[in-house]
């Protein structure tokens, strides 16, 4: 049974990726635009999962994270710096200011610990928007170069798209890696019972603050792909509502889960486009509604519902043995 | 030998019906533009005012015997949503793109539409984007750079002022505005005796006006939305400011009116596109437009409706439908409104794009707003 299962689940995944890899030959310019947004999205709302879902710290900045990285690719690249060497600044400036501004999270919890990532989001835009001599304000940057990998220019969508998947791959299997290593145990330990997890030797203090800082840096990453995939960025779409977005993805894709930031982000980004196509002007009412009878039939989000199907049909199964088992030891009568 | 007529016969039909499908076929044309998000009114009355003029050429019997047809996508006023609302509008393969309205947007997008080579009629009006050399954009209105000199020099000439207190709404679209305003005061040797910058949507105003009594200006330039506008007006007159508050379309329209009532009186600026402009043709539009919307317009709606009687003008003046030869032909055009009225005012297009066309010197008179000065094309 769980032999048939693994073997499902490794079919999918070679289906799901192979699609990712050669559907995209045959999408058209907007397609290809959808989808690599889709996959820095993605990026983006594993960093919050990897603090909300995991550590339990509820975060209204990462929008701001993905704007302090794409500033600064915007920057170093319209200055003629190579866009890895924006990425590792923005990594480091990113792990540098989560980590700082996850000492308030040391202090208070969920919805206070909220407004005060609220605060530092509102703060980012307003720097964004109002240190023109830096950001050039309001005007934005336009001209952001696309980088040149090993000698192969990724001007085109197609090309610039694989970068984007090859960056969610990575970043997917750091991720992976991350929350099977003690740290990830840590993490969730924290989320569960911080008490507990500190009596039984966890430094809770060092892993909040890693929880946070390490999410933020993932952010950071996310916007490092965002500016030379618009290549433009000007201070609106990193306020408030990139990090509601963020938010949302990671809980409608089931937050704690793995994929969920997978299922969250295509709920975010591809949901609304299609829904447009289908219905003109209605479909933001209809994206809404959409996603609040989802969140009343399953709180924990889409794969909520899935883990609840197996875990029900598990318990069957298991119920099932256990009365065979039972009527085998009771005696004859 | 018969099948092979048969089948001449039927590939000479098909042909023909391809041909007959080609020249009958609607025009398409796309729109994106901020119908949600922070730029809703300037995107809804753009839209409103290009489904308006379309309606119109369709009943007229369209352009070249073809019937126009146009998409409308929304940016949210996200220059990100707007790159793929584009994207996806050119991948399409419309006549012409129209829109958006933000200049950020029109930023974001302008590249695009130049490298598939189609024609971008947009309702943008920071200076900078008709200034980098694209061949394939077009405004609707005044770029900043043409209208804020005009406004510079009415503060120096007519006003005679020496200091000017600059209010502005922290947007594209105030600060671009405030930047050449600025570089033009000091052209003329007139002081900036206060710099304030605002939130859009701010709705208490008693600091800034507090500023601006401290700095004691010879006159108040206000470059606001429409609300903040009205809302900065009421102010002024609660703490008592009477110097001359000057503005640019924005502060004279007439939504400004009735919010603000009293307190707009004296209110006078510049105005390039304006509903209650003593234009016949204008008159008769927004007669129109109320009749099918049930609003007044604001000169958002004025540069939808004249974008679909630009490229009305231009297809009959090529005689086909060419969207590769549409921005050559545009370039450099004047269209008369005796010979399309559609275009309610005389309009010239430069090289770079920016339109030409008469202005207008407005105060408000009890409530009214009344036309002081008709400033001319310039060529």
């Amino acid at each position: 049974m769980s032999l048939f299962n693994r073997y499902w689940r490794v079919a999918l995944g070679v289906v799901v990726i192979a699609a990712l890899i050669i559907a995209p030959m045959y999408l058209n310019r907007y397609g290809l635009f959808i989808l690599s947004q889709w996959a820095v999205m993605t990026i983006a709302a594993m960093g919050l999962n990897l603090t909300l879902g995991y550590a339990g710290q509820v975060s209204l900045a990462q929008g701001a994270f993905v704007g302090i990285g794409a500033y600064t690719a915007a920057l170093m690249t319209t200055n003629g710096l190579p866009l890895i060497a924006g990425l590792g600044v923005a990594i480091l400036l990113c792990f540098a200011i989560g980590w700082i501004l996850g000492y308030p999270a040391l202090r208070v919890q969920h919805h206070y610990l909220a407004f005060v990532t609220l605060a530092f989001s509102t703060l980012a835009f307003l720097v964004f928007r109002n240190e023109s001599w830096l950001t050039n304000g309001i005007y934005g940057i336009s001209n952001i170069p696309r980088p040149t990998i090993l000698g192969y220019p990724t001007n085109r969508p197609l090309p610039f798209y694989y970068v984007c998947l090859g960056s969610l791959a990575l970043v997917s299997l750091a991720t992976w890696w991350l929350i099977r290593s003690p740290w990830g145990r840590a993490f969730v330990a924290l989320r569960e019972n911080p008490v507990r997890a500190l009596s039984l030797g966890i430094d809770t203090r060092r892993y909040t603050l890693m929880a946070f800082a390490i999410g933020s840096a993932l952010g950071g990453v996310a916007g490092t792909l965002y500016a030379p995939l618009t290549q433009y960025i000007d201070p609106v779409p990193f306020n408030l509502s990139l990090s509601l977005d963020l938010l949302l993805m990671v809980i409608v894709g089931g937050s704690g889960f793995f994929f969920g930031p997978f299922l969250g982000a295509m709920i975010a980004v591809l949901l609304p486009e299609w829904i447009r196509e289908v219905t003109q002007g209605y479909y933001l009412m209809l994206y809404a509604v959409a996603v609040i009878l989802l969140l009343i039939y399953s709180p924990t989000g889409i794969l909520g519902i899935i883990d609840r199907y197996l875990t029900e049909r598990r318990t069957k199964a298991a119920s099932a043995l256990r009365a065979v088992a039972k009527s085998g030891l009771e005696p004859a009568p | 030998m018969k099948t092979g007529i048969l089948a001449g016969i039927l590939l000479a039909t098909m042909t023909a019906a391809a041909a007959l499908a080609q020249s009958g076929a609607p025009i398409k044309l796309a729109n994106v533009a901020e119908l949600s998000g922070g730029g809703a009114t300037v995107g809804t009355n753009w839209k409103n005012g290009i489904d308006l003029a379309i309606e119109e050429v369709n009943a007229k019997g369209g352009v070249l015997g073809r019937k126009l047809e146009v998409t409308h996508a929304d940016s949210q006023s996200n220059p990100g949503v707007a790159r793929a609302q584009v994207q996806k509008a050119l991948d399409g393969e419309p006549y012409v793109l129209l829109g958006p309205g933000y200049s950020g947007s029109v930023k974001v997008t302008a590249p695009l539409a130049a490298e598939a080579g189609i024609a971008q009629i947009m309702g943008g009006e920071a200076a900078e984007l008709t200034q980098g050399g694209n061949k394939f954009l077009f405004r609707t209105s005044f770029g900043q750079q043409s209208s804020m000199p005009k406004v510079a020099k009415y503060i120096n000439d007519e006003v005679k002022a020496k200091s000017v207190a600059i209010v502005w709404v922290n947007n594209d679209f105030g600060r671009g505005g405030r930047d050449v305003i600025t570089k033009e005061f000091a052209k003329l040797g007139i002081k900036v005796a206060a710099d304030l910058s605002t939130e859009a949507g701010q709705a208490d105003f008693a600091a800034d006006v507090s500023k601006i009594k401290a700095a004691a200006p010879d006159a108040v330039f206000i470059y606001l939305n429409e609300e903040e506008s009205a809302r900065i007006l009421k102010e002024l007159k609660r703490q008592g400011v009477s110097v001359p508050l000057i503005g640019e379309t924005t502060l004279i329209g007439q939504k400004v009116v009735e919010l603000a009532g009293d307190a707009a009186n004296g209110a006078r600026g510049h105005v390039g596109l304006t509903t209650d402009a003593p234009v016949d043709l204008i008159k008769a539009f927004r007669e129109k437009f109320v009749k099918k919307y049930n609003y007044v317009p604001d000169h958002n709606g004025l540069k939808g409706y004249l974008a679909i009687y630009m490229i009305k003008a231009t297809t009959e003046k090529m005689g086909k439908v060419d969207p590769k030869a549409f921005a050559d032909n545009l370039h450099g055009l004047t269209i008369k409104a005796a010979s399309e009225p559609g275009i309610l005012m005389d309009a010239t297009f430069d090289k770079n794009g920016d339109i030409d066309r008469q202005g207008f010197l407005v105060e408000i008179v009890d409530g009214k707003q009344v036309i002081k000065q008709v400033l001319p094309k310039l060529n």
